[in-house]
């Protein structure tokens, strides 16, 4: 032992192998800050907006609140601090309820963003008369901060108290499934004819090469070729779910091509021998076992490229789905929006309680995206305890 | 009568991977219900001509043959074969035990089932019966059937692999070196088997092993990078060799 350490030049190897595994380690210490402040900065940014400041008042169903003049539904020292996108929904809502005209409620209602944040300890705009009219009411237990509903039941909006991300929630379950039906059977089919029946000859080469080379072609590229392919071409409507779940599905293609291909690769030619060895077709040697080994890999492969499509906003720009989207889509024909795509219109406007909610929906985002990569998990053990 | 026993015949078969000839004009008729053995030194191309008369070497890009194999007097490599009946006639066991990984039922009762031999139900369980029993492993298995192939060890693997060939019922059942991954103790129990497989089926084996060749074998081919060199009753063929490379190699001059 001793003898060793006299050793210089094993002393000096040591030495190195201790500053690589220091430096190693470093490394991942770094990364991992990073991951905590990105964590805790939006976990911290985006919590406030599950709470929604709502004020308890009294409403009259007049006439003439159904008649349009929705600014009387409550009362006048009120009523500036009332989220006015609430008001002006209220004709519609008794014109469907008309057994409630004439009555009068107390109930909670819905601030205005600007008394939120003043209730959050936020930054804000509020003036000073009506600062002092939401102490007295906080004092009397008339305001509250409540669990924000509207943040998830409502689609966007331009007033922030009454945007929620539901229309983009299911535009982005729309999407994903398209993109899911279109990429799916297309990319694994691929893989299988290049990896199992393909010839080797100059032009599938050339068809492998490309593969390769579109998985790196920059995703805004994808959605210039949809644009002109499925809107220009075949007259897709524009900012329809249909468009963007093309457009995503072209660009998921190569990564699940390439992916399905490795997980081909890797089940042993032994297996393919012995299908074949015992008269197997071709087909039935892939469809029997070779496709059920490789199906773990296929669908982890895929599921990450998927949630790769989900997080995708640059090609979405192009074919019109950043857009103003208040209600859900009810098909793929309507126009739609993504989480993604939400997040990014919300970080485009000034108002601090719509920083709030990008942060939160990124929260959302997030939140799928990890159960995405647990049901990849998942799926792959599941897979691997049938035999 | 040596016309009828003639199972299947090779006739100047030549074959090319890509550029480079692995077979020169091969010519050998193999006896039915025999063991021959291919012998000779690595590369001379024993598994390429064993895989030749199954044509597992369709799968293989690049692979060209010329000349005749028959079964039966049948060109195997005619345009009107089906190379999956071909195949379920020539059945073949790889050096490396390979079963599917699925139960050990499974692996017996696929092919039957892919080739409509059994129906599910009593019909399968006797066929994988009694397969097991021919493969002399159905003691071993039978209380575990529904457990993976891959849980076996390397010798029962062998066996699996062996039933699932015969299962089949095919008329040849190609081996290539089938012992090699085994211990002694398992590659004797194989040995055991092809002697009582050979009264039902026809067996070419390809072995590195000199001794196995003789234990097993009835006829045995010696080959050296790509030629036959000499083919004959495996007795002669090792007390007597007519060719002195083939001399050279029993004796373990050279391979
Ligand atoms: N798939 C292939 N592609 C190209 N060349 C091959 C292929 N398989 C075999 N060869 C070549 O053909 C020749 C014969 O190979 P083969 O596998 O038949 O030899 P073998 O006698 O079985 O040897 P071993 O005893 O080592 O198994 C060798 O030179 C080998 O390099
Ligand atoms: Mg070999």
């Amino acid at each position: 032992m001793n003898d060793i350490l006299s050793n210089p030049a094993i002393r000096k190897r040591y030495a190195t192998e201790k500053r690589f595994r220091a430096m190693c380690f470093g490394a991942v210490v770094f990364a991992l800050l990073f991951l905590v402040f990105f964590f805790a900065d939006l976990i911290s940014k985006g919590w406030p907006a599950l709470q929604q400041a709502e004020m308890q008042a009294e409403v009259s169903y007049s006439e003439a609140v159904r008649d349009g003049k929705y600014r009387l539904a409550v009362d006048k020292r009120l009523r500036k601090i009332v989220s006015r996108g609430w008001l002006r929904a209220l004709p519609l809502y008794l014109e469907d309820h008309p057994e409630l005209v004439g009555t009068t409620t107390t109930k909670w209602v819905v601030v205005i963003a600007e008394v939120d944040q003043y209730l959050k300890g936020h930054p804000n705009k509020l003036k000073p008369k009506y600062k002092k009219l939401v102490d007295e009411l906080q004092a009397d237990g008339k305001v509250q901060l409540a669990f924000n509903t509207y943040f998830f039941t409502r689609g966007d909006s331009k007033m922030p108290e009454l945007a929620g991300i539901k229309s983009a929630v299911v535009g982005t379950i729309y999407v994903l499934l398209l993109t899911m039906l279109f990429s799916l059977p297309v990319g694994i089919m691929t893989a299988i004819y290049l990896e199992e029946f393909a010839p080797d000859n100059h032009f599938i080469r050339f068809i492998e090469v490309n593969i390769n080379n579109l998985a790196a072609i920059p995703s805004i590229l994808f959605g210039l070729l949809g644009l002109a392919i499925f809107i220009n071409f075949f007259g897709v409507p524009r900012s329809s779910a249909l468009v963007g779940g093309l457009t995503l599905s072209l660009m998921t293609l190569p990564v699940i091509i390439i992916s399905a291909r490795v997980a081909l690769e890797a089940v042993p030619d032994s297996i393919r021998e012995a299908a074949l060895g015992v008269g197997a077709s071709p087909w039935q040697a892939v469809w029997h076992h070779i496709l059920p080994l490789a199906m773990p890999g296929i669908l982890t492969g895929s599921i990450i490229g998927l949630a790769r499509a989900m997080g995708e906003t640059a090609p979405l720009i192009i074919v019109g789905m950043v857009a103003f989207i208040p209600d859900a889509p009810s098909s793929i024909l309507e126009a739609a929006t993504v989480l993604p795509a939400q997040i990014y219109t919300w970080t485009g406007e000034p108002l601090r309680a719509f920083a709030e909610r990008t942060s939160a929906a990124i929260l959302v985002l997030l939140a799928v995206l990890l159960s995405l990569n647990a049901v990849a998990i998942w799926l792959r053990q599941h897979f691997e305890h049938k035999w | 009568m040596q016309e009828a026993a003639k199972k299947i015949s090779i006739s100047a078969l030549k074959l090319w991977y890509g550029e480079s000839r692995a077979l020169h004009g091969i010519s050998l008729d193999i006896e039915a219900k025999r063991v021959t053995a291919l012998i000779g030194p690595s590369g001379c191309g024993k598994s390429t001509l064993l895989r030749c008369i199954n044509r597992m070497n369709d799968h293989i890009p690049g692979c060209r043959i010329e000349g005749k194999v028959t079964l039966e007097g049948q060109d195997i490599y005619a345009e009107d074969v089906d190379v999956v009946q071909l195949r379920s006639q020539v059945g073949m066991v790889f050096q490396k035990p390979n079963p599917f990984p699925k139960s050990i039922y499974e692996n017996i009762a696929y092919a039957p089932r892919i080739h409509g031999i059994a129906k599910d139900g009593p019909e399968m369980d006797a066929l994988v019966e009694s397969s097991f029993k021919k493969a002399s492993l159905w003691d071993e298995v039978k209380d575990k059937l529904q457990q993976p192939g891959t849980a076996l060890s390397g010798g029962q693997q062998q066996r699996l692999c062996i039933a699932r060939t015969i299962a089949v019922r095919p008329e040849v059942i190609l081996m290539d070196e089938p012992c090699s991954a085994l211990d002694p103790i398992a590659t004797a129990k194989i040995e055991e088997l092809i002697d009582e497989l050979k009264n039902e089926f026809t067996i070419i084996i390809v072995t590195h092993n000199m001794q196995q060749a003789a234990r097993v074998s009835d006829f045995t081919a010696f080959f050296y990078l790509g030629d036959l060199i000499e083919f004959g009753n495996t007795n002669t063929l090792f007390t007597s060799p007519a060719n002195k490379q083939t001399e050279d190699y029993i004796t373990g001059r050279f391979g």
